[in-house]
């Protein structure tokens, strides 16, 4: 499992970072600020929470966060590798190598088994198929559910639908994990198992950033960023941490 | 992405809406098929004509009043412009042409014939020269042959088809029994061996009698077909033309004027049938192409539905690092997976049909090993064509928005 953790670099070098970013959609003739200047800094193996209501700019963040859109303006450096003005090729590199999406419906391909369902990222990175399944199964072990390769997402609990999702994010070793609201599909119960899984993945030094409107679910982060009206409105650690694995068994 | 990983989705893809997937390959199986099929019967038909139609082999032509008449109008005008042919005409060639090997004639009258109370309608009596089969050869299945001296004093002798055999004699052995061709009694010396038919026309149903006991009994005005054997290793057309020179000559032409005889050779008769089967072939792959087009389209139809259909599942690879090219790729894997699929039935379906008609019918229904690689070719081609599109239209999703859907 040591694989998971950055070869090089310390903890405290800097992942992301992002400076003065707007994005601006244009809405027939005017024009819409969706982020109005952001400044953000995450370092290698932190666990942040990334918060806000509707409408807060939030997803927006998260897309460009997940190079799945270019900014307006302003600067972003993802791993050393500035970002911002990438074409789409370039981008679906970095997302393929440097991040790894979990998403609240799990977005798992239902004809597909578990095991093909992590393979998929590295099928798109060009690993030959020995590695790709030895991998597959690695990340899936990390999960804990190796026993459950073979099945179809249909077959699968809510929560084990995540866990193999997550070892899909998890298995081309990137370099921050980025969850759009991952419980909020999930009962209580599942929604703790899948916190304890951050919680490892985090202690085994991941970097994990986590959209999210529950303060209880961000409450398990080390960070909260609070984003409101396109800016970072706070952005402080967590005073008190919940550790979802105290209250877990 | 590589290839068969594509192939092994596109699979699964189909395999996914089976029945909507074979619906869409209904266009491309007709289609690859028809193609199949209609070279086919072509085919078959053009053996079948070199086999059947033309019973006089290489070497051989037959002149004739009227040559090959392929129209109202130019039977009128050969009506109108040309002269009979006579047994002296035939003597003539044979006299004075080096390079005819073999000259015979043979006159044709249709009869009825009978035996007792059976009676066969409408038979084609011919009057030969017993030398015909030098040139013309058929094969006798009991008997003889007629010959030169039965010709020579017009002996009432006659060589007969299977049909007569039949309908006359029925079990009974007919050669030496006698029966009547008008009211004129003719004893059976021989039997043809059975030809079967050719478009369902019968060619077993005729009576030969020697070429003199015919005019003896009908009279000479009949135009007589001559038929010529080249000699050998000489070109048919220099003994053609021989033979031409000396029938113009005969008959008095003129330099700008044309032939008033039609000269018919194995190859002119299977030219004609080939020209004729070139227009039907042409017909057919139009309505043929017209079936492939609309397969093609409904192809491209369900491919668009299933873009939309699994629009979150391009964000989703999209997402975690498919590019473009990747997804336009398995795209157009799938459709070209759905119409090679669909080439590969139509083609199975066409041995199956040319191995039905083969076996179930005298049409030797055989298609050269081009037909199904052609047809096989022409469906991966209308997959990558008509797959083009919609697998642009996948490639060019936002993938934000693609998430977004439900």
């Amino acid at each position: 499992m040591s694989e998971a953790v950055p070869a090089a670099g310390g903890r405290d070098r800097l992942l992301i970072d992002i400076a003065d970013l707007w994005k601006t959609y244009a809405m027939g003739e005017s024009e819409v600020h969706a982020l109005r200047g952001v400044n953000l800094q995450v370092h290698d193996g932190e666990y942040v929470a990334i918060m806000g209501p509707s409408g807060s700019g939030k997803s927006t963040l998260m897309n460009l966060i997940g190079c799945l859109d270019t900014p307006t303006k302003g600067s972003y450096v993802l791993n050393g590798r500035a970002v911002g003005q990438l074409d789409e090729d370039e981008l679906a590199r970095i997302r393929n190598r440097e991040i790894g999406f979990v998403f609240q419906t799990f977005n798992l391909l239902a004809r597909a088994s578990a095991l093909q369902n992590v393979e998929l990222p590295l099928i798109y990175a060009g690993v030959p198929l020995a590695e790709r399944r030895a991998r597959a199964e690695e990340a899936l072990k990390q999960v804990d559910l190796l026993d459950r390769a073979k099945h179809h997402p249909n077959q699968l609990s809510g929560g084990q639908r995540q866990r193999v999702a997550i070892a899909r994010a998890l298995v081309t070793r990137p370099s921050i994990l980025l969850a759009d609201e991952p419980t909020g599909n999930l009962d209580s119960t599942t929604s703790r198992e899948i916190m304890v899984l951050f919680e490892r993945l985090h202690a085994l030094g991941n970097t994990i950033l986590l959209v999210t409107h529950e303060h209880d679910i961000a409450a398990h982060t080390c960070r909260i960023v609070s984003v409101r009206d396109g800016r970072v409105a706070a952005d402080e650690p967590v005073a008190e941490r919940t550790l979802a694995h105290a209250g877990a068994s | 992405m590589n290839f068969l990983e594509g192939i092994r989705i596109a699979l699964g893809a189909i395999r996914a809406n089976l029945l909507r997937s074979f619906l869409t390959l209904l266009g491309i199986i007709i289609g690859t098929s028809a193609i199949i099929s209609v070279i086919a019967i072509i085919n078959g038909l053009n053996l079948y004509v070199a086999e059947n139609l033309s019973n006089f082999g290489p070497g051989v032509y037959v002149i004739s009043k009227f040559g090959i008449i392929t129209s109202h109008e130019a039977f009128l005008d050969a009506l109108k412009r040309n002269d009979d042919l006579t047994a002296a005409d035939a003597r003539a060639i044979a006299q004075n042409c080096d390079l005819a090997e073999r000259v015979a004639v043979e006159v044709h009258s249709t009869r009825d014939v009978t035996r007792g109370a059976n009676q066969v309608q409408d038979v084609d009596i011919g009057g030969i020269d017993p030398g015909i089969v030098d040139i013309e050869p058929y094969e006798v299945d009991q008997g003889r042959n007629l010959s030169e001296d039965e010709n020579a004093r017009a002996a009432a002798v006659c060589f007969i088809g299977q049909d007569i055999v039949t309908n006359l004699f029925g079990t009974i052995d007919p050669i030496g029994k006698k029966m009547r061709v008008d009211e004129r009694e003719f004893t059976v010396v021989g039997t043809a061996k059975k030809k079967g038919s050719v478009f369902g026309r019968s060619r077993d149903n005729f009576v030969k009698i020697p070429f003199g006991t015919f005019v003896k009994m009908f009279g000479s005005r009949r135009s007589v077909n001559i038929s010529v054997k080249a000699a050998s290793g000489v070109p048919l057309e220099d003994s053609m033309d021989q033979a031409r020179v000396v029938l113009r000559a005969r008959h008095h032409l003129r330099y700008a004027d044309g032939d008033d005889f039609g000269i018919v050779t194995a190859e002119g008769v299977n030219n004609l049938w080939k020209n004729l089967t070139q227009t039907i072939f042409l017909v057919a792959i139009f309505v043929v192409g017209i079936s492939l087009v609309v397969g093609g389209i409904v192809i491209m139809n369900i491919m668009l539905v299933s873009v939309i259909e699994r629009t979150r599942e391009i964000g989703v690879r999209k997402a975690i690092g498919a590019r473009n090219r990747d997804i336009r790729l398995q795209f157009l894997v799938e459709s070209v997976t759905l119409s090679c699929l669909g080439g590969g039935i139509g083609v199975s379906a066409a041995f199956a049909f040319s191995w039905l008609l083969r076996t179930y019918s005298p049409l030797p229904a055989r298609f050269p090993l081009w037909a199904p690689l052609l047809a096989f070719g022409i469906s991966v081609a209308i997959g990558v064509f008509f797959g083009l599109q919609p697998a642009r239209k996948a490639a060019s999703l936002n993938p934000i928005e693609a998430l977004r859907t439900e």
